[in-house]
């Protein structure tokens, strides 16, 4: 540890158990086990319908939005294309990082696993490609979890995760969701340049 | 020249034809009796023996021959429930002795006395059939509790059972936690599998021990099974759990007979006689090609390849496991650990499952990737109401199969073997 620096003991055990994880039963299975856990999580929050679209901005703007309520404020870009400003989990990483230098053995592994297409990811429209560290397989279905508790006009909505930046900032798409919801990559490269995360709302007919 | 017991005091006896009973008399011979043949050239040793077997608890007529050639005279002539006879003898020995009778009086059981016990020698007697040995000089005691436990022997049921295979043998051995010895001979190839309390605890086959051994016998296509109890475990060579060693057996067999199946299954008649037969039986040709893969390896591949263009689904492919007796459950489950499909018994929670046994499969790979074991093809749990296998499918999925435990393991796992590919296919991962 470097001298003078102050770790966040919550920081440190929560990634190191990631990294445990990951050692003792592969990243496939970890990865399944914080998926879970987000959804198990997101399944807590209650339900809530917002007569207007507006209305839903309105709630994001005060913070009483159940997603805002998990990752912060988040900016609608027009479309219905979201870009989230502050990842939730940078401070845990920054605070890691500027102890350790660098993250735990593994995640690299991790984040691979979590962006192969798969049963979950298909389910709630997240990872293939648009996972830059582990923390988006806790983050991005959480939030997609989260939206299935949230009605507009009391229609259903569906989150499609197009893309997301890392601390060091290399920027991942998931060009399978970007061809679903015909949001261009061009869209979705501008808002990760002022934004960690970009994710596209769609309200079920 | 036979003679009757109290006649034959000089050389050149050859049996009596009568019960000496407890006060050295010889009585009227008695069908209800066990007949015993001593052959022995030793006079002093026969005479001896014919005085001090029988007593208040053994009651049997009594037989001798001074060589193995007297011996067989008097097999043909009388029905010989046992022969305890000597190894080292002018003209035949005692082993070709042994070998003789086994061959042409199977259901007479052999004890060798022998001066000269040896590791080797016992191997030898035991691979041609002989059930106990005695060694010289013994306590008159001693053998008579060896002859009471081998004329106990025959107090069983004896005929034949079809359709058993040499692993439901063995796993039937295990069930009830018997201590006996299986001797398998197919062809020129001998085979004997100890039992300690259902456990194989060691195998002798050709020149080979242990767990080759057992490997080996385990491949013979066919053949004759003898079940029988022993006195002596020469030496504890396996001490892998009997499922274990079925598995990896199956999985050679697997291996080995791949393209046998390929080319058409053989049918292996199996019977049960004098505890257990197997017999050789012609192969029955499928689809022109001819072939010679083991019976279990050959029931799948029939069974399969008769359905094989019906299995369109997931499900139907997960029936096929949850068509083997003693098996619940099958569930595909991604390496993640959320369910892909599943056919299951009431009261099974199949996603709960997924999620605990990607955990279970994660750290079973974790470990083989630790121990530098390679890729992993199957880890089984065993709980006291049967085992959990997991196998993976694909890269990105595996099998949890829930089985009762006198599930036949075997067949799960060449079923796995099996149709694993397919289920990659079909599930598209």
């Amino acid at each position: 540890m470097s001298e003078g620096k102050i770790l966040d003991i919550a920081h440190i055990s929560f990634l190191d158990m990631i990294k445990v994880m990951i050692a003792m039963s592969g990243a496939a299975s970890a990865k399944g086990t914080l998926i879970r856990n987000a959804i198990s999580t997101a399944e807590k929050i209650k339900e809530v319908d917002y007569p207007t679209f507006e209305e839903f901005l309105a709630a994001i703007e005060n913070s009483t939005n159940p997603i805002t309520q998990v990752e912060g404020k988040s900016s609608h870009q027009g479309g219905f294309v979201f870009g989230l400003t502050h990842c939730p989990f940078g401070p845990s990483i920054k605070n890691y990082t500027g102890v350790f230098e660098k993250l735990p053995d593994g995640y690299a592994d991790f984040t691979e696993e979590f962006n192969k297409p798969s049963k979950v990811t298909e389910i709630y429209r997240v990872g293939e490609g648009a996972g830059v560290s582990p923390f988006c397989s806790v983050h991005q279905p959480m939030r997609s979890a989260i939206a299935e508790k949230i009605r507009i006009g009391g229609k259903k909505i569906k989150i499609y995760q197009l893309g997301c930046k890392a601390g060091s900032g290399k920027k991942g798409f998931a060009d399978r969701w970007l061809a679903e919801t015909g949001i261009s990559r061009e869209v979705v490269d501008k808002t990760l340049d002022n934004h960690m995360c970009c994710y596209y709302l769609q309200i079920v007919e | 020249m036979c003679q009757a017991a109290g006649a034959n005091a000089g050389a050149g006896f050859c049996h009596l034809a009568g019960l000496i009973n407890t006060a050295g008399r010889v009585v009227a011979g008695n069908d209800a009796l066990k007949k015993i043949l001593i052959v022995d050239d030793e006079e002093d040793m026969v005479w001896s023996l014919r005085q001090n077997i029988n007593n208040e608890r053994l009651q049997v007529e009594i037989f001798t021959a001074a060589s193995g050639e007297e011996a067989l005279k008097v097999l043909s002539s009388n029905h010989i429930d046992l022969v305890l006879t000597d190894i080292r003898m002018p003209g035949m020995s005692g082993l070709d002795l042994l070998l003789e009778v086994k061959n042409r009086f199977p259901y007479t059981m052999v004890i060798i006395m022998t001066a000269f016990p040896s590791n080797e020698f016992k191997k030898e007697a035991l691979l041609r059939g002989s059930l106990h040995f005695i060694e010289k000089p013994f306590d008159i005691k001693e053998l008579r509790d060896l002859i009471r436990h081998a004329l106990r022997e025959e107090n069983v049921f004896k005929g034949t059972v079809a359709g058993v295979g040499l692993s439901d043998v063995i796993q039937i051995n295990g069930l009830s936690r018997a201590t006996s010895l299986l001797r398998v001979k197919q062809g020129e190839h001998l085979g004997i599998i100890y039992f300690q309390e259902g456990q194989v605890v060691h195998a002798i086959c050709d020149e080979l021990d242990g767990e080759e051994a057992f490997f080996r016998i385990m491949q013979f296509k066919g053949g004759r099974l003898d079940s029988m109890s022993y006195t002596d475990l020469p030496i504890r060579t396996i001490n892998a759990p009997v499922e274990a060693l079925i598995i990896e057996a199956a999985r050679r067999m697997d291996e080995a007979g791949l393209d046998d199946v390929a080319s058409g299954p053989v049918c292996a008649d199996v019977d049960l006689e004098d505890g257990v037969e197997y017999k050789e039986s012609a192969p029955v040709h499928v689809g022109g090609n001819n072939g010679s893969g083991s019976a279990m390896v050959d029931r799948v591949g029939t069974e399969s390849a008769e359905r094989e263009d019906e299995m369109s689904s997931l499900k139907d492919v997960l029936s096929e496991f949850t068509n083997i007796p003693g098996v619940n459950t099958a569930c595909l489950v991604g390496r993640d650990g959320f369910l892909l499909d599943s056919i299951a018994i009431a009261g099974i929670d199949t996603e709960m499952i997924g999620a605990i046994a990607s955990s279970g499969f994660g750290a079973s790979e974790s470990m083989g990737k630790q121990l530098g074991k390679g890729a992993m093809s199957m880890s089984m749990i065993e709980y006291g109401n049967g085992p959990v296998m997991l196998s993976p499918v694909g890269d990105d999925a595996f099998l949890v199969i829930v089985a009762d435990k006198d599930a036949n393991l075997g067949m799960i796992r060449l079923k796995i073997k099996k149709h694993a590919g397919q289920i990659a296919e079909t599930a598209a991962i």
